[in-house]
């Protein structure tokens, strides 16, 4: 089959609708999600979360809304399904009783993409931390998992450094309704 | 009878008399109660509070009267003690059951009674305050027929004056009526436990010394309160102590702390601590000598092989921790030691040396001659309090200091760290320990002078902890800790069970070896691959301070 310019301009725009339609957020995953901590791995130094996650374009942010006691803590991080996001304020959940912490003046690196179509945004961040023997870096790979129907998140997140992943459980938190 | 069988019946009745009374003496007479752990305002509280304060003027001049606790009140030790009394003390206790019979025994100690008001938990408070200057018991309404039956007089009511006043109102009162008769050297916070239920076990102690008592909040959102407190600080003298605890859910641990700390005063808890009153008035036993289970000499040097070296700590005072708890002795294990109750409760510090199995090492702290947070001492009372706590760990036996300053921490995560001027004062002032460790959370101060390391926390165990999420905890910082030796020092929150960190180290990955801390600090000076931090003023503090 000849290789035309008509057959070229169709392949171009299949390809760009197929990069559009892995690149853009599935908008199940936008909204606010509460933790399930009974199903989830413990949190440590932390009593609850709840992540509010919205997106434009290729842009997922995700604000880390954090409870201990009665300290509120929030924090958003930034990722983009078309290029790498570097930050220099970059959130992990931490356990926060082991002695691992964001490096000061650290650069955080994150890569996203959907996969498994459009139900998972999969991220890889590379973040430096620092322990008592100075700065190394920890790469986190998290995987955020649409439930069916929108409901559910699973949040699974993997560090380098540690031989099982963390889950985390979601719900949606639905809006009322005022009749 | 003759004469010569008078003189062989004389004779041996002498010596029956004389043996019975030699018996007699060898043996104290004391007397003994059983609490429950009611201490609902509206249920046993009452009962107990007019038999702490009971208890403080009955031990006035001799110790009389000790009170077991239940198996599970926090302080677990009532009744090994009272154990340890009978046994190496020679105390014959009698059980007394009710406080009618506590009455018909003691009830000539006390000159009359001080009633307070059920709906204001404050004046429970001012009402010990009176206790102790005016020898009085202290009875809510319900009680008052079973004190005038054992013809005690009012010498106080406070019921209605201190309806509808705030506390610093009511303390404010107190104040006025009542501060200048108190002792200088020490007041008793006596906070922990608000509103329906209240633990003032320790009141019995502020009572038989004269004590101002209250619970005045460090919590800048109180400013009377505060402004208060900061009153009566200025007026004590150097070297105070603070007997009791912060009040839950008007201030923090920190704060309270943080505020007595910048006065150079010491901080003596709980509020719920029992009987001081009772084990003040003891000494070591005849004979006994601290020696503490020292696994490398003063002296030694060491060299850290390519391992990860773990160590275990426990503070918060080990009478309310795992040392009553199974398990104990499977694995090297520091414990803090409450070093003023060398002054307070000999017993209990001769209890705990002679129960130790040969995997428990005693550490001074916290922070000084009582718990404190050092960044906030002023530096010039610092060389005095820490010549203080250099005496108590000579005592002791003890050359390892713990140094805790949670003054910009929240609970037990953040910022946890000393600044180098602490540091550095912490190295002038104690010459002779072998080395130093730090937090109580994880923390990050760490230093080597000499042979003497600092090192902090690198994880604390929640015992809420699921033991598999401690294991991937510390497995993680193994791994990115990866120079080789690595130095993971662990706390112990008090109700740990030491069984179940046995189960925590077996699945640790690489060449682990646990030792006791004093060694772990000796292998720490040989090999350093830690870094030398201190408290970064860019880091965030959850209180800023006064």
């Amino acid at each position: 089959m000849k290789n035309t310019p008509f057959k070229r301009m169709i392949m171009v725009g299949l390809a760009v609708l197929a990069l559009g339609a892995t690149a853009s957020a599935n908008p199940e995953i936008i909204g606010e999600w509460q933790l399930d901590v009974d199903r989830s791995s413990a949190l440590d130094g932390w009593q609850d979360m709840r992540l509010v996650i919205s997106s434009k374009d290729t842009q997922v942010d995700i604000r880390h809304e954090m409870r201990w006691r009665a300290t509120r803590y929030r924090a958003t991080n930034t990722v983009d399904t078309t290029k790498s996001v570097a930050s220099d304020s970059f959130f992990r959940v931490e356990q926060r009783h082991m002695a691992v912490y964001p490096t000061k003046g650290g650069v955080t690196h994150t890569t996203a993409e959907w996969i498994d179509e459009n139900r998972t945004l999969r991220t890889e961040t590379h973040t430096p931390v620092e322990v008592s023997q100075g700065n190394v870096n920890m790469r986190i790979t998290s995987e955020y998992r649409i439930g069916e129907g929108g409901k559910t998140l699973t949040v699974i997140e993997l560090h380098s450094s540690r031989s099982r992943p963390l889950v985390y459980f979601f719900r949606k938190i639905e809006e009322e309704v005022s009749l | 009878m003759n004469l010569s069988k008078r003189l062989i019946a004389l004779v041996a009745i002498c010596a029956f008399t004389l043996g019975s009374s030699a018996f007699a003496a060898k043996g104290r007479d004391a007397w003994v109660m059983n609490f429950d752990g009611d201490w609902n305002v509206a249920g046993g509280l009452p009962e107990k509070a007019m038999l702490v304060s009971l208890q403080g003027l009955t031990n006035r001049d001799a110790p009389k009267l000790y009170i077991v606790h239940p198996p599970d009140f926090q302080w677990e030790i009532t009744e090994p003690l009272y154990d340890f009394y009978e046994r190496k003390h020679d105390v014959d206790f009698t059980a007394v059951e009710t406080a009618d019979e506590a009455f018909s025994l003691f009830k000539k100690h006390a000159k009359g009674y001080v009633v307070w008001d059920k709906t204001v938990g404050a004046s429970l408070n001012v009402a010990f305050t009176i206790a102790g200057l005016q020898d009085a018991v202290v009875v809510s309404e319900e009680l008052i027929p079973l004190v005038k039956k054992h013809g005690l007089k009012q010498i106080d009511d406070l019921r209605g004056r201190y309806t509808g006043k705030t506390d610093a109102e009511i303390y404010q009162d107190s104040y006025d009526r009542y501060w200048d008769q108190c002792i200088n050297d020490a007041v008793m916070l006596m906070g922990g436990h608000r509103g329906r239920t209240m633990q003032p076990a320790m009141a019995d102690w502020g009572i038989q010394r004269k004590m101002f008592i209250h619970d005045l909040s460090a919590n800048p959102i109180h400013p009377e309160e505060l402004a208060l407190t900061k009153r009566l600080y200025e007026q004590m003298d150097p070297g105070s102590t603070i007997f009791g605890w912060h009040p839950y859910g008007k201030d923090t641990e920190e704060q309270a702390t943080t505020l007595l700390s910048g006065y150079g005063f010491k901080m003596e808890g709980l509020h719920n601590l029992p009987n001081l009153s009772f084990n003040s008035q003891f000494t070591f036993t005849e004979g006994f000598k601290f020696t503490n289970n020292h696994t490398v000499d003063r002296d030694a040097k060491l060299e850290a092989e390519d391992k990860i070296y773990i160590s275990f700590v426990q503070s918060d005072s080990i009478g309310i921790g795992v040392w009553t708890k199974p398990g104990r002795g499977k694995l090297p294990f520091g414990w803090q030691v409450t070093m003023n109750w060398s002054k307070y409760s000999p017993a209990a510090l001769e209890y705990f040396h002679e129960s130790a199995t040969p995997n428990d090492y005693f550490i001074g702290g916290l922070s000084g001659p009582g718990y404190m947070y050092p960044n906030h001492i002023p530096a010039d009372r610092f060389p005095l309090l820490m010549a203080e706590a250099n005496e108590l760990m000579t005592l002791l036996d003890e050359r390892v200091m713990e140094i805790m300053d949670n003054s910009a921490a929240d609970g037990n995560v953040g910022n946890t760290d000393l600044t180098k001027e602490t540091v550095d004062r912490y190295y002038e002032n104690f010459p002779d320990v072998i080395g130093f460790i730090n937090g109580y959370g994880p923390a990050r101060t760490r230093d080597l002078r000499d042979t003497r390391p600092m090192i902090s926390y690198d994880y604390y165990i929640d015992p809420k902890r699921p033991r598999d999420g401690v294991t991937d905890d510390l497995n993680e910082l193994i791994s990115l800790n990866a120079k080789r030796p690595y130095f993971l020092l662990v706390h112990v929150r008090e109700s740990n069970d030491v069984n179940s960190l046995v189960e925590v180290t077996k699945n640790l990955n690489g060449p682990v070896e646990i030792v006791a801390v004093d060694k772990f600090l000796k292998l720490a000076a040989s090999n350093k691959t830690y870094t030398t931090r201190y408290q970064d003023p860019d880091e965030p503090k959850h209180f800023e301070g006064y």
